[in-house]
């Protein structure tokens, strides 16, 4: 068995335990959170009568352990239950918001790695000059205020005072584009209506640029702050003695190195945006499952929390096993220790 | 030259034919909550907005005065507790089918049966089709305002809903699709996002050229965001629960500001169990302490536009049994400290809790505003912020629920008994609207009687007695009477939220879009 196949199989048999435990504290966690579900779902008005009826239907009157069961039943159907916010089941709540959160974060993670890591190159090759010194004050600037502040910001200045992009929503109300996979650029490319696709990109850009920017300054910092440390390598020495152009020290023996852990955290941020992204929907009123997620805990919609966290936990678990897959492709040391230690 | 006009003619007519008769005029609007489009499920604006539209109901309230008037129902008849309603023969549900007694009978038993939102109102309803268009509705004790109550039972498509559910009631099927006989018919239904509607053709009275063609209620919007889209041109009216601040920028932006009032107030319920709240000198004594006019101006958008009105009393100006104007509340320090000498509490040991709703940050503006009304007189309080959900569970008992709360409450029918029995009748205490626990066997009676009362005369005078009375035990401060407060665009005219004369009393039914102006700016 290769050392990438044996990793693999490692990560799989982990992130099936943590699944199991995460799905075992949120069902905890959301039941301790105050409010009665059935009480908030059958609104102000309902009597004792309606209420008691509603729990003993939800199974709520049971023990932890047996709701517990009852939940990991209904997952193994494929049943998530219904949404008490939406009133529908909380799979088609899921497949429907789900593409509208990632079509946002696969931008958003494109635009960071994008900008984040050439401007940890351009700091690190040009380190203590004015280059660097810029990078720096752009990446501390974009750490340190969150999403939604830019989300604000970059809607006043480009959707209020100078209207260049669209302020809510996904695409312009005049289309009306079947939803095939819920992504709107596809969808849009599907049907070949080449405007709506314009329109689609035009709703994502100030959105995802909020999202990023914080993720921006974090990969750029970070990969400055390796390659920085991998420029004092003997080997980059011994490259500079041969001659080797500035260029192609950076590009094939001090970035390649300082990528590993830079690809790390950037995989746990691209990650972290599913769940970071709410304020972000909010602002932009992007009909995204993160904007949907708070809402439904602030519902205390017992199925809808678990079945967002259970989705966010499992595209975490995925993102951060193509991370260790990359990281093992890039550092064969990685990959054979992975075999000898099995 | 005959060329050249032969030339500008023909690409005149290509204009005129490329171009269509009328472009399509959309309005957009939005509500903070996702709006429920089950009517039976309906409780709050959102829902309302979507229910007047989509359904229509037996009367409807009269515009600009009290009584009602019939609507999908030609006309009625009472004889004792038995209503016999003619239904009109001309009215078609979107889906094409007609509407009978049948469907009528099946919307009562289906709210009935799902007892969710509004349903209370027709516990105890008896429904029976005499035959197509006679249906009579018995009740199981005499309820007054019944003929208000009808204002919340939308009729639904009996045959469609069963046509596309394999249940009775077709809860999954109507919680993303419309079968009334609104003038306006769901196109799409996203709870993240919008309900699209559209005018219907069938609609069984003349809809105007004017009101808008199709119609997007957006869910959820932030301030920041409704402020950007409305100056941009893109947004028509924008929710009540916008903060005053934004209102005000809107307002001097241009926007104007639409209205509606007299169905309820903002109240601070005082737990009447509760040391020192148990005693009724304690309790006008934070009465009259109480500055009002200060309130008032918290809330005010303009000179002209506030969010609210001075209180009178108990019942808010325009119901049955309101007090005149001239008799507004004020603050009254005299009055309070002469109210604490005979409190038998010790003002210097009393710890008043006074809760905000976290969801309503506004809230916390009028319980800082209390806190320091009562510092005036030697009293100290702590204020707690309560989600919700939280909040409802803790009024379930007297000893957890806290010694003020702040809610606004509303006439669900526009009858004050829709506001009032439920808030202090001693049969429904600790729900949400009656955390002040009061059991008083006057304001019961009045309450009893004003469901009973036969005549106009009769209620005003039951609930004259009832006010009276509420003022003399003070369970609660009556803060202000509210009014909701619209910013919108001038490309929408609404007469139903602009015109006194044209207004329902009854909230969300200005929102009926058929009686909407788009205007072409």
């Amino acid at each position: 068995m290769s050392g990438i196949l044996r990793l693999l199989l490692n990560r799989l048999g982990i992130s099936l335990i943590v699944l199991v435990g995460v799905s075992m504290l949120i069902f905890a966690i959301a039941r301790i959170i105050p409010g009665d579900p059935a009480r908030i779902a059958l609104g102000p008005n309902a009597n004792a009568e309606q209420i008691a009826s509603l729990r003993a239907e939800m199974h709520l009157d049971a023990s932890l352990p047996v709701q517990y069961g009852h939940f990991v039943a209904d997952v193994l159907r494929g049943d998530l239950g219904m949404s008490l916010y939406t009133n529908r089941p909380v799979t088609q709540d899921i497949a429907q918001f789900l593409p509208a959160t990632l079509e946002l974060v696969f931008l958003a993670g494109f635009i960071m790695v994008a900008f984040g890591l050439p401007l940890g190159i351009l700091a690190a090759r040009h380190r203590g000059r004015w280059q660097d010194h810029l990078v720096r004050v752009i990446a501390l600037l974009t750490v340190s205020a969150p999403g939604f502040v830019w989300a604000v910001i970059l809607m006043l200045l480009f959707a209020f005072y100078l209207p260049l992009f669209p302020i809510a929503g996904r695409i312009s109300d005049i289309y009306d584009i079947e939803r095939t996979t819920g992504f709107l650029t596809i969808d849009t490319l599907l049907v070949g209506n080449w405007a709506a696709f314009g329109s689609a990109v035009h709703h994502l850009i100030l959105p995802a640029i909020a999202l990023s920017l914080s993720g921006i300054g974090q990969a750029a910092r970070l990969t400055r702050a390796n390659m920085v440390e991998t420029y004092e390598k003997p080997y980059i020495e011994m490259a500079q003695a041969y001659g080797f152009f500035p260029s192609r020290i950076a590009r094939s023996y001090a970035f390649k190195p300082s990528l590993i852990p830079s690809l790390t955290i950037i995989g746990l941020d691209f990650a972290a945006m599913l769940g970071n992204a709410f304020l972000v929907e909010a602002v932009f009123a992007w009909p995204g499952l993160s904007r949907y997620g708070v809402a439904v805990i602030l519902r205390k919609d017992l199925n809808a929390i678990m079945g967002t966290v259970l989705i966010i936990a499992i595209t975490f678990l995925i993102v951060n096993i193509i991370v260790d897959l990359m990281i093992a492709f890039l550092n064969p040391r990685i990959r054979y220790s992975t075999r000898g230690a099995s | 030259m005959m060329k050249n006009k032969a030339l500008i003619t023909a690409l005149c007519a290509a204009t005129a034919l490329a171009s269509p008769a009328f472009a399509e005029t959309v309005l957009r609007l939005d509500e903070v909550a996702v709006g429920e489009l089950d009517p039976a499920k309906a409780s709050d604006y959102a829902d309302s907005i979507l229910m007047f539209n989509v359904y229509d109901t037996l009367v409807l309230p009269a515009q600009g005065g009290p009584g009602h008037t019939p609507h999908l129902a030609a006309g009625w008849e009472v004889d004792g507790s038995t209503y016999t309603f003619t239904l009109r023969d001309d009215v078609m549900f979107q889906s094409g089918n007609k509407m009978t007694a049948a469907d009528v009978v099946y919307s009562v038993e289906r709210m009935q049966a799902l007892g969710a939102g509004l349903s209370y109102l027709f516990a105890g309803v008896k429904a029976a089709a005499v035959d197509d268009t006679t249906v009579t509705l018995t009740l199981e004790t005499p309820y007054a305002p019944f003929i208000a109550s009808l204002v919340r039972l939308p009729i639904v498509d009996m045959a469609h809903v069963k046509a596309n559910s394999d249940s009775e009631w077709g809860e999954e099927f109507l919680s993303a699709n419309g079968a009334g006989t609104g003038a306006y018919s769901v196109t799409s239904h996203n709870p993240q996002e919008e309900t699209v509607m559209a005018k219907s053709d069938s609609y069984f009275l003349n809809v105007a050229d004017v009101a808008p063609d199709t119609v997007r209620l957006r869910y959820g919007l932030e301030p920041a965001t409704v402020r950007t889209l409305v100056a941009q041109g893109e947004h028509d009216i924008a929710s009540q629960w916008l903060p005053p601040e934004v209102v005000q920028a809107l307002a001097k932006d241009g926007a104007q500001l639409l209205t509606e009032s007299g169905t309820g107030g903002f109240y601070f319920k005082m737990n009447t169990q509760k040391a020192p709240l148990d005693n009724v000198n304690c309790r006008l004594a934070l009465s009259a302490v109480f500055d009002y006019g200060t309130a008032i101006q918290m809330i005010a958008i303009n000179d002209d536009v506030s969010g609210g009105s001075p209180a009178t009393g108990a019942i808010p100006v325009g119901m049955f049994g309101a007090n005149g104007a001239d008799m507004a509340q004020a603050q009254d320090l005299d009055a309070a400290k002469a109210y604490l000498a005979d409190c038998p509490y010790d003002p210097a040991e009393m710890n008043l809790e006074i809760s905000w709703i976290a969801e309503v940050p506004l809230e916390e503006r009028f319980a800082l505003l209390m806190q320091s009304n009562f510092n005036e007189v030697g009293i100290s309080s702590s204020i707690t912020k309560l989600p919700w959900a939280l909040f409802a569970e803790q009024v379930s008992n007297a000893e957890s629920t806290p010694h003020i709360s702040q809610l606004f409450v509303n006439a669900v029918t526009g009858d004050p008994d829709t506001l009032l029995y439920g808030m202090y009748h001693s049969s429904t205490p600790g729900t949400w609207q009656s955390p002040e626990y009061l059991n008083d066997a006057e304001v019961d009676a009045a309450l009893d009687a004003g469901r009973t009362a036969t005549s106009d005369a009769e209620r005003e005078a039951a609930y004259s007695a009832l006010n009276a009375r509420l003022m003399a035990v003070a369970p609660t401060i009556y803060g202000f009477d509210r009014q909701s407060v619209f910013a919108a665009s001038n490309r929408v005219k609404v007469p139903a939220l602009s015109d006194p004369a044209m207004a329902f009393g009854l909230d969300g039914m200005g929102f009926s879009f058929r009686l909407m102006e788009m205007t072409g700016e």
